[in-house]
């Protein structure tokens, strides 16, 4: 999408990485923490991504249901918007936002599918009740910008554009979305940080054209720490820390 | 239907009035918004039957009216879910211009067309800044508010564009005010596409009904090649490529003036430039918005001097309307159907009153003398011309064929009808 970011609600809704780190109080007092948080919106955005698989929507309709998820939790608990059901949901939502409409029996279907887990067991109606609440909780505010775009024609520009190249980054720039970036950044800084990290890795002279850019070369390295690092904890990660997390979230009543 | 005790608030805030209208996708009542004492419209999104939840089309206006905010485009006030419906808040529009265009007792200056048409290219302007294609441009989609502010609303088949690879449907838009190359099939278009939707509306305003009223959308085509000329490969060289392109026998184009005998020179300048066969060296909005014909004498009417139409609205115009949306061929003609016509005074001295006048039958010989009288030659009108272009017979609205439908499924919305 070519629309103007600069005028979009997406720019004016940037959040401060404070701003994002809130564990509402519900939350709080089920003794959910800043890392369950993170935790359990990661292990959503990999739900997310599984069964986009499965009903097979474009890689934007996964990154929008990711950030529409992201930001529900900037405004709601997750006690009493449950993740199991406030993630398929998003994928449903997003899915029609970006114009490519999968149906919800079909989403139910394979909810079905690959979660054998009661927990995850959701009906028609309930994505339906929860699609209202969530366009609420978003404000309405359906238009998501990404870095794929800008990553494209940015590889381009600095001459970059071969396939090694664009898988790496295409797949970094997946990987930001398993991170609150979306929220914090405009996309084409996360799409540099991504040109910077597969340059390093790779050992591509970029310096010349970096600095031809005009950007803020000190955010687009922050940004580059901060997916570095999220690769360094992702090791340490253990299902038994995902589930510990996940069980602090009520039953569904 | 409506819900019409006083004392009801809505979401503890809006005080619900009388119901304006129903369309496919909802019923549509006036409010009292207690917060700021406005009068709004309140469209309540009924859920579809299929269980799909928020009404695609519904979600789509939602998606782009929260990012478009401009004066020449409908607010999305607010939005809040109701018993289980959602219903969105607009502001309340007094009529729009269909009703403006109909209505025999208006009379448009040549400098009320200036300002309603600059109304709507800035509003056109805006959302292509914001690469928003409106792609459903007509003069029922114009709405006009009490202080003359015309907006553009019904952005349900509007859409984010850009990506010059994205393939769109060419089912778009009401089919009197399709480009050429939609006609031809074209998957890729730009913002063009409105620029003639533009035109036809700056063209309706000008003659007081639709311009170019074709039955399907050949005969579109041909409506089109006979005001204009089928295009050649040079004018216009992916013609030939389209996907839907097929040959018309050669007509040559009429002189512009004989179609708009009224027109000042500018305005023909500018409309030969919004019809322009090719996409490419069609003019942009904004390249239209600095074309002289707005910088010359007479300029623009001030908003809230422009002429509306002082009917009350009726609740039998509101079904007649409705039905009319749903129906093949119901009437065209929103003002009632016999009004005392008026012949006006100086008519000459005014562009766009040239078929005001009279029965509709005799629209044909008039367009003949018209034509006649101003090109000098008086053979100049080649014969192969289709005279229905200039409405000969009664207008019929277009057929509804199953994209139609799927528009038409959302239709109703904010029109109040006045």
């Amino acid at each position: 999408m070519a629309a103007n970011f600069w005028t979009s609600s997406h720019y004016k809704q940037l959040l401060d990485q404070e701003e994002v780190d809130v564990v509402q109080s519900l939350d709080k007092d089920r003794g959910i923490t800043l890392e369950d948080f993170k935790l359990i919106k990661m292990h959503m955005a990999n739900y997310i991504l599984k069964l986009a698989q499965n009903v097979k929507v474009r890689q934007r309709v996964v990154a929008t249901a990711i950030t529409y998820m992201r930001r529900v939790y900037t405004r709601k608990s997750m006690t009493e918007y449950d993740p199991r059901l406030v993630t398929p949901t998003c994928l449903y939502l997003a899915s029609k936002a970006e114009e490519s409409t999968v149906q919800a029996r079909l989403l139910v279907f394979y909810i079905k599918k690959i979660q054998s887990d009661e927990k995850y067991k959701y009906e028609i109606k309930h994505i339906l009740e929860m699609e209202m609440k969530i366009l609420e909780a978003l404000d309405y505010y359906l238009v998501v910008f990404h870095p794929y775009r800008a990553l494209s024609q940015l590889l381009q520009d600095a001459g970059l554009n071969d396939i090694n190249m664009t898988q790496l980054t295409w797949g970094l720039v997946n990987d930001t979305y398993k991170m609150d970036l979306i929220l914090i950044h405009p996309p084409y800084l996360i799409a540099l940080a991504c040109i910077y990290i597969a340059s390093v890795l790779r050992e591509k002279d970029t310096t010349a054209w970096f600095e031809e850019l005009h950007v803020d070369m000190n955010v687009v390295k922050n940004i580059s720490i901060e997916i570095l690092d999220f690769y360094e904890n992702h090791r340490t990660i253990t299902e038994e820390r995902i589930i510990s997390a996940l069980g602090k979230l009520p039953l569904k009543s | 239907m409506a819900d019409l005790d006083p004392s009801k608030k809505v979401a503890d805030r809006y005080l619900k009035r009388e119901v304006l209208g129903e369309g496919t996708y909802g019923v549509v009542y006036k409010a009292i918004d207690t917060q700021t004492g406005q009068t709004v419209a309140i469209k309540k999104i009924r859920l579809g039957k299929q269980k799909e939840g928020v009404n695609f089309t519904a979600l789509r206006e939602i998606k782009l009216l929260k990012e478009l905010k401009d004066s020449n485009i409908i607010e999305l006030i607010d939005a809040f879910p109701h018993k289980g419906n959602l219903h969105l808040v607009f502001e309340f529009m007094e009529t729009d211009l269909e009703a403006v265009i109909r209505d025999r007792n208006i009379f448009l200056s040549p400098a009320d067309i200036k300002s309603y048409l600059q109304m709507t290219l800035k509003g056109l302007a805006y959302c292509h800044k914001k690469w928003v294609l409106h792609r459903d441009m007509k003069p029922n989609n114009l709405l006009i508010g009490s202080n003359g502010q015309l907006k553009l609303a019904d952005f349900g088949l509007a859409r984010i564009f850009g990506s010059p690879d994205r393939r769109f449907t060419h089912q778009v838009f009401a089919r009197w005010y399709r480009a050429p190359e939609l006609l031809f099939g074209t998957k890729q278009y730009g913002s063009a596409v409105d620029v003639w939707a533009a035109a036809c509306i700056f063209a309706e305003l000008l003659l007081r009904r639709p311009f170019l009223q074709g039955s399907s959308d050949i005969d579109q085509l041909g409506k089109i090649f006979a005001a204009f000329g089928t295009p050649t490969p040079s004018q216009w060289p992916d013609m030939l490529y389209l996907p839907d392109y097929v040959e018309f026998q050669y007509v040559p184009a009429p002189p512009l003036r004989s179609l708009f005998p009224m027109a000042s020179d500018d305005t023909l300048d500018l409309l030969s430039k919004m019809f322009a066969y090719d996409p490419k060296s069609r003019i942009t909005i904004q390249q239209a918005l600095e074309h002289r014909y707005f910088t010359s004498a007479p300029l623009p009417t001030d908003p809230s001097k422009l002429p509306r139409p002082t009917s009350k609205r009726e609740p039998t115009n509101t079904n007649s309307r409705v039905l009319d949306l749903n129906s093949n061929d119901g009437p065209t003609v929103l003002s009632p159907p016999r009004k005392s016509r008026r012949v006006m005074p100086d008519r000459e001295a005014f562009e766009g009153n040239a078929y005001r006048a009279d029965r509709l039958d005799d629209h044909v010989n008039e367009v003949r003398e018209l034509a006649a009288g101003n090109t000098s030659k008086n053979e100049a009108v080649p014969m192969s011309l289709d005279f229905s272009v200039f409405g000969g017979k009664p207008p019929n609205r277009p057929t509804i064929n199953s994209a139609d439908r799927s528009h038409l499924k959302r239709k109703l919305d904010l029109e109040f009808q006045q």
